[in-house]
């Protein structure tokens, strides 16, 4: 009998569950970051009252949540009401998948990760621009319009910059990339004005301040999200946060060596300590990234909805096209 | 030369200051703020176990107020009219509360003879007593009450708050929270809403088309004495506008036509009872 396949599919299995689960935490850690450093950043001390200095604060929202009356509107259209906060859920979820958290520590080790990544990723605004339309109500759908034109242009820039990338490393693999990188140095070096377009894409293309335009909580009521309450608004606040931990995981591993130490000693070690190592730069790193997307979120104003195109349409993919090109025609005459 | 990002950055630099500095946030159960000492924190008036104000317009509160914001006025124990505070200010308030603070009625009382008439306490007192005397019986008992008397006299409240053991002020506030009459009205009484939204939707036009059908003002009765016309802006019917209420009953929303015919149908029908007579 072939235990192999078998083996394949339990390993499978396990993976996904355990990446599942883990998405539960990362939102409470993430949420609760939030919650902190921008209390910190207003002059106040934010929460510090469930648990040791308010750790379990954003954990009680999340059960919280739970607890409460979960409304569907009477003239939503029930079914794809209830599927939307899934949707959205499961496209941050289901990326986590290919996020290189350290050696041997890779869910689904795909020879094309990266187009799988943004694949993906890119299901969400399916999801909001389904939530929009499902709820009958203006502001939802304007949100998920919102969503679908910003998402999308975004996508372009976003992609466009890791091309150059891939084309420097030759591989679309994430564990190839961080080796190519372990080799020549990070690709922050190699690549710095696609790291700026990436960082600006992608906090475009999670929805974070200041391009939150869809859900606008000043003009719209809460986006795509206004008519959902209980667990289901609980999935889309979840998948926000979790996605926020994925675009910082990715950032570092495309840009910033993935679980390399930020010195060369001992830049990689081999088995379970070298796992648990790569593991702990993985998340000191992710985390980094994470506290100044919410940095900015305390410092920057939201920006308009014109600016918001304007800058993926005028700026950011033209810059993009002559970063790849430039990329390319290094490789081709530099034999790189 | 400007570089792009450098204001991001300052701002980013700005917070992340913010995030070191000391905090205000006051955490309150353990620290308090200090207030001043003329601090007195929320005032209300004091009230007796039967409702009324304990104030009795002695003027000392508004003699000592630092910042002179007291004014008031009332009457003396002999009866007579008194005030305190800026007469140019404060005289010729025409609003409830300045109505209500000079102890008169805040609205000119109709029948107000007729408000302590006496009652049959016996019957009364089977009444509450058939009632088992539970505070949870009190509408049933208003009721009761203003089947027989029309609406309910104050000593009707006065001998249920006794008799219950309920107080004053809470007996009171029931009887005006349950949409009974607590004034005696010869025959029907008519009353059209006078809020915005009534105003809006026709509620002028009805009342000026009632006004020349029965022949009268607002606050006079018909010759026959069968309809009282009345406006108030409390008919608290929002979704009905225009509405009027007859009784206790609102009706609406109501066209002119349909407004004179209910108040036409409700003329022809039997009177209620008259005070201190059951219905026959």
């Amino acid at each position: 009998m072939d235990f192999s396949l078998l083996l394949g599919v339990l390993r499978f299995l396990l993976a996904t569950t355990l990446i599942l689960v883990l998405t539960i935490p990362t939102a409470f850690v993430v949420i609760q970051m939030e919650l902190k450093i921008i209390a910190g950043a207003q002059l106040r001390y934010g929460p510090n009252r469930v648990g040791p200095w308010g750790m379990f604060q954003s954990t009680i929202h999340g059960f919280k949540v739970l607890a409460k009356e979960d409304h569907i509107p009477d003239q939503a259209d029930r079914a794809t009401f209830t599927l939307a906060p899934w949707m959205v859920y499961m496209a941050a979820a289901m990326s986590m998948l290919v996020i290189p958290f350290a050696p041997g520590a890779i869910a689904a080790d795909f020879n094309i990760g990266v187009v799988y990544f943004f694949a993906v990723l890119g299901l969400s605004v399916v999801g909001l621009l389904v939530a929009g339309w499902a709820s009958y109500n203006k502001y939802s759908l304007l949100g998920g319009l919102r969503s679908a034109a910003q998402m999308v242009s975004y996508e372009i820039p976003l992609t466009l910059s890791v091309v150059g990338v891939v084309v420097l490393a030759g591989t679309l693999n994430f564990r190839e990339l961080i080796e190519w990188q372990r080799a020549h140095g990070w690709m922050l070096i190699w690549q710095p004005v696609a790291l700026v377009i990436f960082y600006i894409a992608s906090l475009a293309e999670i929805n974070r301040t200041p391009f939150d335009m869809v859900e606008a909580d000043s003009e719209l009521v809460a986006g795509p999200f206004t008519e959902y309450s209980g667990m289901r608004f609980g999935f889309f606040f979840f998948a926000e946060y979790v996605a926020l931990f994925i675009m910082s995981g990715i950032m570092i591993s495309l840009f910033f060596g993935g679980w390399l130490a930020p010195w060369p000693f001992p830049d990689q070690l081999d088995g379970f300590i070298g796992t648990v190592y790569g593991v702990v730069w993985f998340f000191i790193k992710t985390y980094i990234f994470v506290a100044i997307a919410v940095l900015l979120r305390a410092t920057l104003v939201r920006v308009r909805v014109d600016q918001l195109m304007g800058t993926a349409w005028k700026v950011l993919l033209p810059l993009a096209m002559v970063n790849l090109l430039v990329t390319a025609a290094a490789v081709l005459v530099f034999k790189l | 030369m400007t570089i792009p990002g450098l204001g991001i950055l300052k701002g980013l630099r700005q917070t992340a200051r913010n995030y070191w500095a000391p905090k205000v946030t006051n955490q309150y159960p353990e620290s308090r703020p200090t207030m001043p000492d003329r601090w007195r924190g929320r005032l209300d008036l004091i009230y007796d176990p039967f409702g009324e104000h304990k104030c009795e317009v002695c003027f000392q509160c508004a003699q000592v107020c630092p910042v002179e914001a007291i004014d008031m006025s009332g009457f003396d124990s002999s009866g007579n009219r008194i005030r305190y505070g800026l007469p140019e200010i404060y005289d010729e308030r025409k609003d409830p509360n300045a109505y209500r603070r000079a102890g008169l009625p805040a609205m000119p009382m109709r029948n107000a003879a007729r408000w302590d008439e006496e009652i049959d306490t016996p019957w009364l007192r089977g009444v509450i007593d058939g009632f088992g005397g539970k505070p949870e019986a009190l509408v049933a008992i208003f009721s009761a009450v203003e089947e027989r008397y029309g609406y309910l006299p104050e000593r009707a409240l006065r001998e249920a708050s006794e008799r219950m053991s309920i107080h004053w002020a809470q007996i009171f506030g029931a009887a005006g929270l349950g949409g009974f009459r607590l004034l005696p009205a010869d025959g029907h009484l008519v009353t059209i809403c006078t809020c915005a939204a009534c105003r809006f939707a026709g509620g002028d036009a009805l009342l000026t088309a009632l006004r020349a059908d029965l022949g009268i003002e607002p606050g006079e009765t018909t010759a026959d004495g069968t309809i009282t016309l009345e406006t108030s802006d409390e008919v608290a019917a929002g979704a009905l506008s225009p509405a009027l209420r007859i009784d206790t009953l609102v009706y609406g929303p109501l066209t002119v036509e349909q407004g004179r015919h209910v108040v036409g149908e409700r003329r022809k029908a039997p009177v209620r009872a008259r005070s201190g007579q059951p219905v026959a």
